[in-house]
């Protein structure tokens, strides 16, 4: 008697919770950065902007 | 700065405080706590029989006795805790951990003739200890998991399966 | 009183270095890659050699390879209260803006690795005790923190001032800090269905050096997979938030102008 299915149900649960913490993890770190670096990119563009005008 | 020092005396205060009563609350209910009584409290103070307790202990090695009642099978066994033993009467197939010397934990009713389960649950122990190393200690008269727990872990805890392998063969030889 | 006061002084300027968010985003850029690979290969390593390398127990047979998950989630719950208890006091006493932010982030990774040790240990009993659950002290004082953990979840969302979640949820973290010990010694205060530790400061582990290897890591590579998952989180939330500060000025400014 091996109790396979709860030996591989606990391995696949631990997978798929960290598959989805790491994952969501590193779409959301993906995500700010590209948002801070569009915004610090225009925040500089526009400090730039009034001396030209 | 003596604002902080007053906040970090404060949240001490209050966490040593909360700490407090969570400690006297538990005191308190610690029999309620408690999972599962043992056969000498259930012989020193029998639970009226319409109350449903949890039995918990050993089972005693060689009073296991199987039944059949049509299909479904009766186990009959004592459990004890070294002071007393209290013969459990179980309808139904026992979890695959029970065996003799095994600590199990009964729920059911005490009666006249003994302890009527509804249910009996294994209660495994925190000894971990491969198949072959336990086959090794048992060949060399070292333990017999029937009559109690297991040696001290520092004899065995490094012992590994290639060693219990080596040795088994060699230990019926030795007179136990 | 004055020797008081100068360490908590001292540990606050302490604190506080690593408040700047913009030194705490340079340090865990930094800390990232030495947290992420040896989580992912001491976590594989680990789980590997335990569920195909490890002898079997001599009365759970193969069952115990659910130990492997099971230990290091149980250890990781609780510890992960522990983070949320010290960020707690941090922020209640120093104020320190870092430590709400990463009280933030902790509570749904302590959550989720609480529900993944209540899962686990129902699938382990189920085949081994013959039950899925008992009420007994161990299993219901671990129940009491996974409900903890969804308070202050819950909590430091709650309130449109951020500030005032904060405060509270640091207090919940603080007062729940009292089940760990509970939970830590439920075992041994009381007669329980869940076993005793296997391996304690005291005396020898009574486990196998076979089954203790791949359990310290899995342990070892889970918990820097936990840290791994908090500081990507608290880097992204540090991030968000200047985010928030920049389109707020901008939006300002585009008011006055």
């Amino acid at each position: 008697m091996t109790h396979l299915p709860y030996i591989l149900a606990s391995y696949g649960l631990f997978a798929g919770l960290a598959g989805i913490l790491a994952i969501g993890a590193a779409l959301r770190l993906k995500a700010a950065r590209t948002k801070l670096a569009t915004l610090e990119n225009s925040a500089l563009r526009r400090s730039g902007a009034p001396t030209s005008q | 700065m003596t604002r902080k020092t007053r906040r970090l005396w404060l949240v001490i205060a209050c966490v040593a405080c909360l700490g407090a009563a969570a400690a006297l609350m538990l005191k308190a209910f610690s029999s309620d706590i408690v999972f599962f009584v043992t056969p000498s409290q259930v012989v020193s103070k029998p639970p009226p029989a319409d109350r449903t307790v949890r039995l918990g202990g050993m089972v005693v090695a060689g009073s296991v006795k199987r039944e059949k009642n049509g299909e479904t099978p009766i186990a009959r066994f004592e459990v004890t805790d070294g002071q007393a033993a209290v013969t459990v009467r179980y309808e139904g197939i026992l979890p695959d951990l029970f065996r003799e010397g095994q600590s199990v934990v009964a729920v059911g009713t005490m009666r006249p003739d003994g302890f009527s389960a509804s249910e009996v649950l294994a209660k495994h122990d925190e000894t971990y200890m491969p198949k072959e190393v336990a086959e090794a200690l048992k060949k060399s008269g070292k333990w017999d998991p029937r009559f109690g727990p297991p040696p001290s872990a520092e004899s065995w805890n490094t012992m590994t399966v290639q060693d219990a392998k080596k040795n088994a063969p060699a230990a019926p030889a030795t007179p136990p | 009183m004055s020797a008081s006061q100068s360490f908590v002084a001292r540990t606050g300027s302490l604190f506080h270095r690593y408040a700047n968010p913009g030194r705490f985003l340079r340090l865990g850029t930094r800390l990232q890659p030495w947290l992420t690979w040896p989580a992912l290969f001491f976590t594989l390593a680990g789980l590997g050699w335990g569920l195909f390398y490890a002898p079997a127990d001599w009365q759970q047979g193969d069952s115990v390879r659910i130990m492997y998950v099971h230990v290091p989630a149980a250890i990781l719950a609780s510890s992960g209260y522990a983070a949320l208890a010290v960020c707690g006091l941090l922020s209640l006493v120093w104020r320190h803006p870092l430590a709400d932010l990463a009280a933030v982030e902790i509570g749904p990774v302590g959550a989720c690795i609480t529900a993944l040790c209540l899962a686990t240990g129902s699938l382990w009993g189920k085949p081994m005790w013959g039950t899925w659950w008992v009420w007994d002290a161990r299993l219901t004082s671990v129940l009491v923190l996974f409900f903890l953990y969804l308070g202050h979840i819950a909590l430091i969302r709650a309130f449109d001032d951020p500030q005032r979640g904060y405060r509270a949820a640091a207090i919940l973290a603080l007062a729940g800090a009292v089940d760990l010990p509970i939970i830590k010694f439920s075992v041994q205060w009381w007669n329980t269905l869940h076993q005793p530790d296997s391996i304690t400061l005291t005396g020898a582990p009574t486990m196998s050096s076979s089954m203790l290897w791949p359990l310290g890591l899995s342990m070892l590579g889970i918990s820097l997979g936990f840290a791994a998952i908090v500081v990507a989180r608290l880097r992204a939330a540090v991030m968000e938030s200047r985010v928030r500060s920049l389109l707020s000025s901008t939006r300002r400014r585009g008011e006055n102008a």
